[in-house]
C-alpha cells in the first residue's frame, strides 16, 4: 500500500508540477529513487529492490549503470524487465524501472552494508543511489485475521457466509493456509472474494490485505443452539485465528404420507371412503396451527377429521384422517386428489390416486331384467304349451 | 283359445322331455351340412385377415398398451381398414341368420314337422332343441376362431396373455355369442311367421340391414327433430346425446359394439358423452378394472340376452299357436 502511494507520488508529481508551473520546469537533472533507500535483508535469501530511472528535463540518452561496494560473497544483479542490463534510457521527464536482485549468502555476518547505484551518461551527468542493506535477524511472518459479521443467524437450510479480512503483516509475501474447525458434520469451505473457486490456501503479499469467504453448512438436522467455527489461518509458523458463530434457528419441516407410503386407494362414487394421513415432521423445531386442505376433482366432497393441528413436535407424527366423497355422477376409474398441509412457513402436500368404483346395483338391475325375461318365456311355456 | 285350454288338452310331464334328441340330432345336421361349411370358411376368411394383418403390425410397431393381445382383436391395421371386431360386428348377424331362417319352416315344407311331432316331442322341446343346437354351433364355431386368434397372438407375439386379457377375451365371447344368439332368434321368429325360407331369409337380412344402414340416419333425424333449437346449456346436449344413444341401443349391433369396446379398450371410462366437470381430476389412459368396465356394459349385456330371450319368446308363442297339420 505504502509502495503504491509512492508511486503515486511519483507519477502523478511531475505530472501536477508540470501543469502548475509549466514553464519554469522546477528540477532539472537525473535521479535514482527507490522507496525504502534503508533495508533489512536476511541471510541466505533473494531479494528484490525496485529502482526507478528518472530522467526529468534531460535529452535522452544511454545512462550506463555500475555498482560499487558490493560485499563479498554477495551477488546483486540488475535486471531490467526480467533480463540483466547494463544500461538504460529514459525519455525526457520519464523513468525506467530497474530491479536489483540481491542474493545474500547463507554466512553473512550481520551488520550494515552500503552498496552504491551509480547510473552514468556519456555526457558527463550522474545520480548515485547508495542503499544500506542491514543483514539482520528475521523477523517473524505475522499474520491478522478479522471478519466484519461474526456471528451470523439462520435455520438449518441456510449457508453461513462470512467476509474474513486475512492481513499479512510481515515483511514478506506468504502463501497463507486456510482452515476452519466446526462441530462435526458442519461443512464448511473457503472461497475467494467472489470467485467461486473453493481454496485452501492464499497467497497474500507483504503487507497486503484479502478478502476470503468462509462458508459454513450446518447438518439439516441439526437442533437449534449456537455452534462456534474455529477459523484458522497459518503460514510459516504464524497463526491468526478468530471464530465465528452461527447462531442456528430450529425450523420445523412438515411431510406428508400414509402409514405404509402407499398413495393410493379406492372409492366408490356417492359414498365417503377414509384414508389415513401421518404428518410427520422431521425438523428440528416444532410446526405450529398446521392447517389441512385438499383438492378434488369437481363436485366431490372432502373432509378432514381433525382440520387443524395445534401443534407437531419435531421427529413426531400425527394422523389425520381424509373423507373424501367422490360425486355421485363420478365415473369410473383413477382420478388425482392433492392432500396439503401448511403450517406457518411450512407446507407438504401429496397427490393421491383414487379408484373410483361404481355401484352394483345396475348389474343386480340387470340380472332382474333377464329374470322377468325367462318368467316371461316360461309363462309363455306355461300358457301355450300343448301337445 | 281358453275353451280349448281345458284340462283334456293339458300337457302331461315337462314340456321339455324329447329336448336333447332333437338337439343332438339338430346339431349334427348343422355341423355336417354344406351350408355349415360355406357359412365356417366365411367366418375364417373374414376373421383372419384382420388378425393376421394387426398380428404383423403389432410385430413391428412397439404398442405401448399394456393389453397387448386385446389389441389384436381392437388393432385397425392400415391395410385392411378393418378391426376383428368391427369385422365380426358383420359376420356374427350374417352367420345367426344363415343358421336359423329356416329352421322351422323347411320341416314345415319337407311335411316333416307332423311326423317328428308325431314322436314323444312336444313343440317346446322342438323350437327350444332347435334354438339351442343353433347356438350351439354358432359357438362352437366362435369358441375356434377365439382360440385361433389366441393361439395365433401367442406363436407371432411370443407374449403369454395375462390373466386379465384371458378375462376380458372370455368376456367378448360370451357377449357375441349372445349377439349371435338375438339374431338366430329374429331368424327363427321370421321362419315361424313366413312359410318361404326365401322371404324368411330376406326379412331376416332386411332388418339386420335396416339395422346398419338405416337406423343410424333414422335415430340421428329423430333427434334432430327432438332438438329443435332448444340447446341452451351442456345439460340440454348431454340429454340429446343420451337420447341419441338410447336410439342407436336399440340396434343389437350398437350394444354389442360398445360391450366390446368396454371389454377390450380396458381405458374406456364411458360410452356416453362425458361432461367436462366429470372429466376434472381424472387420470387419463389408466384402465378400468375388469368389474368396472364389466359394470359398465352390464346394461349392454342384459339387453341382449334379454332381447334373446324375449325374441325367442315370441317366436315361441306363434309356433305353439301355429296349424302345424298342413
Amino acid at each position: 500500500m505504502r509502495a503504491l502511494l509512492a508511486l503515486l507520488i511519483l507519477v502523478l508529481l511531475p505530472v501536477a508540477g508540470a501543469h502548475a508551473q509549466r514553464e519554469p520546469s522546477g528540477v532539472k537533472g537525473l535521479f535514482l529513487l527507490t522507496d525504502y533507500p534503508s533495508q533489512t535483508v536476511r541471510a541466505g535469501e533473494v531479494m528484490t529492490i525496485r529502482v526507478m530511472v528518472n530522467n526529468a528535463g534531460l535529452l535522452p540518452q544511454p545512462l550506463a549503470l555500475a555498482l560499487n561496494g558490493v560485499p563479498a560473497g554477495w551477488k546483486i544483479d540488475l535486471l531490467g524487465g526480467g533480463q540483466p542490463v547494463a544500461a538504460v534510457m529514459a525519455g525526457v521527464n520519464q523513468e525506467v524501472a530497474v530491479q536489483l536482485r540481491v542474493e545474500v549468502p547463507k554466512n553473512a555476518p550481520p551488520g550494515s552494508q552500503t552498496v552504491v547505484l551509480t547510473a552514468r551518461s556519456q555526457m558527463g551527468q550522474q545520480a548515485s543511489l547508495p542503499l544500506t542493506l542491514t543483514v539482520g535477524t528475521e523477523t517473524p511472518a505475522r499474520l491478522s485475521l478479522k471478519s466484519r459479521l461474526p456471528s451470523l443467524r439462520g435455520t438449518p437450510r441456510t449457508a453461513f457466509e462470512y467476509t474474513l479480512t486475512v492481513g499479512n503483516d510481515s515483511g514478506k509475501d506468504l502463501t497463507v493456509g486456510l482452515a476452519a474447525q466446526g462441530p462435526a458434520n458442519f461443512q464448511s469451505t473457503f472461497t475467494e472474494g467472489y470467485g467461486s473457486n473453493e481454496i485452501s490456501a492464499i497467497p497474500i503479499e507483504a503487507g497486503q490485505t484479502k478478502d476470503i469467504k468462509l462458508k459454513v453448512t450446518p447438518p439439516r438436522d441439526v437442533r437449534a443452539g449456537d455452534y462456534p467455527v474455529l477459523v484458522k489461518v497459518a503460514a510459516e509458523g504464524a497463526t491468526a485465528e478468530m471464530h465465528v458463530v452461527l447462531q442456528v434457528s430450529g425450523q420445523g419441516r412438515l411431510a406428508l404420507s400414509t402409514r405404509d407410503g402407499r398413495l393410493s386407494g379406492e372409492g366408490e362414487s356417492g359414498t365417503t371412503s377414509t384414508y389415513t394421513l401421518v404428518l410427520a415432521n422431521d425438523g428440528t423445531a416444532p410446526v405450529d396451527e398446521v392447517e389441512l386442505t385438499g383438492t378434488v376433482p369437481a363436485n366431490w366432497k372432502i373432509e378432514f377429521n381433525p382440520k387443524s393441528i395445534a401443534s407437531i413436535a419435531p421427529g413426531d407424527k400425527k394422523e389425520v384422517q381424509a373423507l373424501v366423497t367422490p360425486a355421485d355422477k363420478a365415473i369410473a376409474g383413477d382420478y388425482m386428489a392433492s392432500f396439503r398441509a401448511a403450517a406457518r412457513g411450512e407446507q407438504a402436500s401429496a397427490d393421491f390416486r383414487i379408484t373410483v368404483t361404481t355401484s352394483t346395483l345396475w348389474g343386480i338391475v340387470g340380472i332382474g331384467i333377464i329374470a322377468v325375461a325367462l318368467l316371461v318365456l316360461l309363462g309363455a311355456v306355461a300358457r301355450f304349451g300343448r301337445r | 283359445m281358453g275353451s280349448r285350454a281345458s284340462l283334456a288338452l293339458r300337457r302331461q310331464g315337462s314340456p321339455f322331455t324329447g329336448i336333447g334328441p332333437v338337439l343332438v340330432k339338430e346339431l349334427a345336421d348343422h355341423l355336417s351340412s354344406v351350408r355349415m361349411l360355406v357359412l365356417t370358411l366365411f367366418v375364417i376368411a373374414f376373421g383372419a385377415f384382420p388378425v393376421a394383418s394387426s398380428l404383423q403390425t403389432l410385430r413391428t410397431v412397439v404398442d405401448p398398451n399394456s393389453f397387448l393381445f386385446l389389441r389384436i382383436f381392437t388393432l385397425e391395421p392400415e391395410q385392411v381398414g378393418i378391426s376383428f371386431v368391427a369385422a365380426l360386428n358383420f359376420i356374427i348377424p350374417l352367420m345367426a341368420i344363415g343358421l336359423g331362417f329356416d329352421s322351422v319352416n323347411s320341416e314345415f315344407n319337407r311335411r316333416t314337422l307332423s311326423r317328428v311331432l308325431s314322436q314323444p316331442i312336444y313343440r317346446d322341446a322342438l323350437l327350444m332343441g332347435k334354438f339351442l343346437a343353433g347356438l350351439a354351433t354358432f359357438a362352437v364355431v366362435l369358441v375356434a376362431l377365439w382360440l385361433m386368434v389366441f393361439g395365433a397372438g401367442l406363436l407371432l407375439l411370443g407374449v403369454p396373455p395375462r390373466g386379465v386379457e384371458v378375462a376380458r377375451g372370455v368376456g367378448f365371447l360370451v357377449v357375441a355369442i349372445a349377439y349371435g344368439g338375438i339374431w338366430l332368434a329374429i331368424s327363427m321368429l321370421f321362419s315361424v311367421l313366413l312359410r318361404s325360407p326365401a322371404t324368411s331369409a330376406l326379412c331376416a337380412l332386411g332388418l339386420w340391414l335396416f339395422f346398419l344402414l338405416l337406423w343410424p340416419q333414422l335415430a340421428s333425424a329423430i333427434v334432430s327433430g327432438a332438438a329443435a333449437g332448444e340447446i341452451r346449456s351442456v345439460e340440454d346436449y348431454a340429454a340429446l346425446q343420451d337420447l341419441a344413444m338410447g336410439l342407436m341401443r336399440l340396434s343389437p349391433g350398437t350394444l354389442f359394439s360398445e360391450a366390446v369396446l368396454a371389454l377390450l379398450s380396458p381405458e374406456t371410462r364411458t360410452l356416453g358423452p362425458m361432461l367436462p366437470a366429470q372429466m376434472r381430476g381424472a387420470i387419463l389412459g389408466a384402465p378400468l378394472p375388469f368389474d368396472q368396465s364389466l359394470l359398465l356394459i352390464w346394461p349392454q349385456i342384459t339387453g341382449l340376452i334379454a332381447g334373446m330371450i324375449v325374441v325367442f319368446a315370441a317366436a315361441y308363442v306363434v309356433f305353439q299357436r301355429q296349424e302345424v297339420r298342413a
